[in-house]
């Protein structure tokens, strides 16, 4: 097992989407930069070739390659290990660009209020900064991303969207309209899509295939990302694996970090500043496997604080048959939502969510069902038509208060190189559930505006887990209970930052990406005052 | 009575400013004018730097096999052409030499701007003098290698092939053909790019507008002729092309030609545009006997589309069969079965694939279809450039692949190695070396080559 070196200014461990803009933040500024990838190189094309190939279209991992000594959630395999009375499931991709590869691509920002509470309501916990100061990164990330939307949409900007929201499609317009007046204001998504030519990027040509993959890039995504940190000068390392992060012998200073190659040859890279840029859940278990005397409890874990704290949307859907033909399907997958119910003074009492509604083209799911159903012949392809022309469905993104108890933590599994796969405890608390049954009151009342038919709850105690996972690197003030600082800075090791969904001290009621990105982007400029 | 000492007010004052408010305002018409005038020569293409250049204050980089030329700063400022006089800025634009005396390299088409009139020239000179910003600072000079330096020489070449005279208009003809001959000859440059060159590199008066290579993106035989050049696109076919960059259904503008269309001829009015259409159709005829049918005929509509899965896609992205990487990086747009969908081109009856050249299916897909202006009436599409997604041997395949499938199979014969020549910049020059041996011998010839490969790599 020889160890070779090798050394950076800035040393980031991995290449998605929040690293990469980070990687070239800091390159521009003069400063070498290495990011260490567990997973391959990604090329579009060979994923929109197996895609369109694939059987299962619904298992939008199915097309990304897929390698034992870099796991990831698959349906194949048992990689999530649970404790917890919810089993908590996730996917995401380990390659450069990481689960941006596939994403609906919304791109909100957190509301004003989301960033306070714990003050203003007296639940979860506050940031350690305000929206305000999070602004500008925000509009940062807007611009590097490529996001389109309504202005009016509940979060201030102080400049308009780099572009003007898509046109909608025929769905959006018969659903607002006949929604019109009933408190509930449907509005088009702010997303990181191309309403038209954009960095070099074409406008959305409604393939309506966000998942598993855009086919031409209209859809921003880590890999865009990952070639703009090539560009600034950048070196990415694919296919190293972290495994230890090792600090010096009579400090806290971090002072490397180890990687394997898929055959297990190690080595060690050296650097100034290290950020840990890993997904949720790889961060953390990165951080504590990182096992030494002086720190027992692993790599930034001195509070054990690392792992906690585990948010997602544990979302209830709804769907039905709308009286009128409203082909859902054209256009993005993610098309339109509600936000009035994002903030309110029932917050202290019942959890904020975002309706979204589905337009994902429903055609092989109905077909799918009418078949198991034992529907054939001319009936079945009346029946497809009818179906996929009326069929609706809507879910709510629902918050989450961060608990300490669910957590991600070192299971007892091991992969082919003898690292250990992620266990959770994970559960829905009642204020989520309270919200849960808000939601599927207003489902109700928007449904029947729709004259809705066949009306289907999911179950009060089944999930709909939304990947974004948040909360187990969580930045705050306290350094009892969370892992970071406001800057992304480790409340133990000075050269320490993380950065990512996971220091996200709240999940709120949005996709995490966008305010990810804009944090890592904040937390750059940190790194950069300390090295020039 | 308060309304007639206003209006009697107005008189007197009216009458007392009029001499002047009328000369104002004659200025303010001529520059307006010349404006136009600039913008029908496309100055602006290369007299502003990329990347946020100010406009006219030249220092734009022509690569050019002999080295870089530099465009110059022609705003009215004390770095630019401000000293000019009228007689200076004449000579330079329709004789190609510079105040200073030295002679311009013809990546300047003066021997096309040689046609515009007196009065057009008076226009555009009032314009560049007083409508433009003057900005301050001189771009790097311009210094090829020996023997291409000696700018003294150019004045051979246009003893031999400058034609001084402005246009005169042919009275067997209607005014809106003259007025399209006049600037589809003279401002609009058409044959800079679209016609062949003799053996001493000057364009070959005989085949005009018959198509010629710009080293990379190809330019074609614009001629009437049915087969080899448009002569089956009706006159609305030609001014849409003009000022929208497509000929609906057989047609689209890239490269050079994209350029030109959004920095200069989608500016010009309908009753212009018109005027150059009415023209373009009486081009006489330049046939090449391999051209047997038009070149938006060819192709058909692929009814197969599913057989593509019946093949395995193979781990690696460079083992990819041409219509695997066509299904995964084309069809998303263009469709599975070629035709397009919702102003996204057809592919079956595309000009493009219709040629006996294929230079622009490679350049289209390297660099995509993009435009460093937006063109008002199209519809914004925007092909994505592949250079930096496919290797040599992927665009050949797809190039190989959409040509069979859905164009002029004949010519489905593209190799990796010409791809990796056109990504490079276009054939390697032996300008260079032939130069120097051929000093003695050769300098007109070879000052020819270079006015040939300046006017190809104009774009850069």
């Amino acid at each position: 097992m020889a160890t070779t070196q090798t050394s950076a200014d800035v040393v980031i461990v991995g290449a998605g989407i929040v690293g990469s803009l980070m990687a070239e933040k800091i390159a521009q500024q003069g400063l070498s930069v290495l990011i260490l990838e567990s997973g391959p190189n990604i090329d579009r094309n060979h994923v929109v070739a197996k895609f369109r190939h694939g059987v299962d279209k619904g298992d939008y991992m199915a097309p990304y390659p897929y390698n034992d000594w870099a796991p990831e959630p698959r349906k194949f395999n048992d990689y999530f290990q649970n404790e917890g009375p919810v089993p908590y499931s996730a996917s995401y991709i380990r390659g450069v660009g990481g689960t941006t590869w596939h994403w609906a691509g919304m791109a909100w920002r957190y509301v004003p209020n989301d960033f306070k509470l714990k003050t203003l309501y007296g639940v979860g916990r506050d940031w350690p900064f305000s929206y305000d100061d999070l602004e500008p990164f925000y509009y940062e990330a807007e611009v590097k991303m490529g996001v389109s939307g309504p202005e009016d949409n509940g979060s201030p900007r102080s400049k308009p969207f780099p572009m003007p929201e898509l046109a909608p499609s025929w769905a959006l317009s018969r659903v607002r309209d006949r929604l019109e007046g009933i408190g509930y204001k449907v509005i088009g998504n702010t997303a990181a899509r191309n309403s038209q030519n954009y960095d070099g990027r074409p406008a959305c040509v409604g393939n309506n295939n966000c998942m598993p993959v855009c086919p031409v890039d209209a859809q921003y995504h880590g890999g865009i990302s990952a070639q703009s940190a090539k560009q600034a000068g950048v070196n990415i390392i694919t296919e190293a694996i972290v495994y230890k992060i090792e600090h010096a012998k009579n400090s806290d200073k971090i002072e490397a970090i180890h990687y394997y190659t898929p055959n297990k040859d190690s080595f060690r890279v050296t650097g100034k500043t290290f950020v840990l840029a890993a997904n949720a859940i790889e961060t953390p278990k990165l951080m504590l496997m990182s096992k030494s005397d002086r720190f027992p409890n692993g790599i930034g874990n001195s509070n054990d604080m690392v792992g906690r704290h585990l948010c997602d949307h544990p979302r209830a859907k709804v769907s039905f048959e709308v009286d009128e033909p409203i082909w859902p399907g054209r256009g993005p997958m993610s098309e339109y939502s509600i936000q009035s119910e994002r903030d309110g003074e029932w917050r202290s009492e019942s959890a904020a969510f975002r309706i979204d509604f589905s337009n994902t083209n429903p055609v092989r799911g109905i077909t799918d069902k009418l078949i198991k159903q034992g529907v054939y012949g001319e009936e079945l392809e009346q029946q497809i038509r009818h179906k996929s022309a009326h069929s609706m469905g809507m879910k709510n993104i629902v918050e989450q208060l961060p608990d300490p108890n669910n957590r991600v933590m070192l299971g007892d599994r091991l992969d082919t190189l003898g690292i250990p796969n992620p266990k959770f405890y994970y559960s829905v608390s009642d204020y989520t559930r309270r919200g849960n049954a808000r939601a599927r009151e207003i489902f109700t009342t928007i449904a029947k505006r729709l004259g809705a038919k066949e009306l289907s709850f999911s179950a009060e105690d089944k999930f709909s887990l939304a990947n974004h996972i948040t909360g187990t690197l969580g930045m705050g003030d306290d350094r009892a209970t969370t892992v970071c600082n406001g800057e992304g800075r480790s409340h133990f090791h000075d050269n320490l930052f993380l950065a990512g969904t996971g220091v996200l001290p709240t999940v709120a009621t949005v996709n995490s990406t966008l305010t990810a990105v804009a944090v890592g982007l904040r937390t750059a400029e940190f790194i950069i005052e300390d090295l020039v | 009575m308060k309304h007639s000492v206003m209006l009697s007010s107005a008189l007197v004052l009216g009458s007392m400013l009029s001499p002047v408010a009328l000369a104002v305002s004659a200025d303010q018409d001529l520059i307006k004018r010349g404006e136009y005038l600039a913008t029908a020569g496309d100055c602006v293409a290369c007299h502003t730097a990329e990347h946020e250049g100010k406009p006219f204050a030249g220092g734009l980089s022509i690569d050019t096999p002999l080295g870089h030329i530099i465009s110059s700063n022609i705003t009215p400022s004390k770095d630019g052409i401000g000293d000019y006089s009228y007689e200076d800025f004449d000579r330079a634009v329709r004789q190609g030499i510079r105040a200073d005396g030295n002679n311009l390299y013809p990546a300047m088409p003066y021997t096309a701007y040689a046609k515009v009139t007196d009065e057009d020239m008076q226009a555009l000179y009032a314009y560049f003098m007083h409508g433009v910003e003057p900005v301050d600072g001189k771009p790097e000079a311009t210094e090829l290698p020996f023997p291409f330096n000696i700018r003294e020489s150019m004045a051979v070449w246009n003893g031999l092939f400058l034609d001084d005279e402005p246009f005169t208009p042919d009275p067997d003809q209607s005014d809106e053909w003259n007025r399209g001959a006049y600037l589809a000859q003279g401002l609009t440059h058409c044959a800079t790019c679209h016609t062949p060159r003799n053996p001493l590199m000057a364009e070959d008066s005989g085949k005009a507008l018959a198509g010629a290579s710009l080293g990379t993106w190809y330019a074609p035989n614009i001629t009437s002729d049915d087969n080899s050049g448009i002569g089956t696109w009706t006159h609305d076919d030609i001014v849409s092309y003009l000022k929208a960059g497509y000929a609906p259904d057989k047609s689209q503008a890239a490269g050079p030609m994209a350029e030109a269309i959004s920095h200069s001829l989608q500016h010009l009015s309908d009753e212009d545009l018109s005027a150059i259409a009415v023209w373009l159709k009486t081009v006489p005829a330049v046939s090449d006997a391999n051209d047997t049918q038009p070149s938006e005929s060819y192709g058909q509509v692929n009814d197969n589309i599913d057989s593509v899965f019946l093949e395995d896609v193979p781990a690696s992205t460079a083992d990819m069969s041409g219509a695997q990487l066509y299904n995964a990086a084309c069809a998303s747009c263009h469709q599975a079965d070629g035709t397009g969908n919702n102003g996204l081109p057809s592919l079956v009856n595309n000009t493009v694939l219709g040629r006996q050249n294929t230079d622009n299916v490679v350049m289209a897909i390297l660099e995509g279809v993009q435009y460093r202006n937006h063109i008002e009436e199209s519809h914004g599409t925007n092909m994505p450039a592949f250079a930096h997604e496919f290797n040599d041997e992927q665009v050949a395949r797809v190039s190989n692949y959409i040509l069979s499938e859905f164009g002029r199979e004949e010519v489905a014969d593209i190799t990796a190695d010409e791809v990796a020549v056109l990504r490079s910049g276009g054939p390697a020059s032996p300008l260079l070396p032939l130069a120097r041996w051929g000093m003695g011998i050769g300098a007109v010839f070879v000052l020819g080559l270079i006015a040939w490969f300046l006017r190809r790599k104009r774009k850069g």
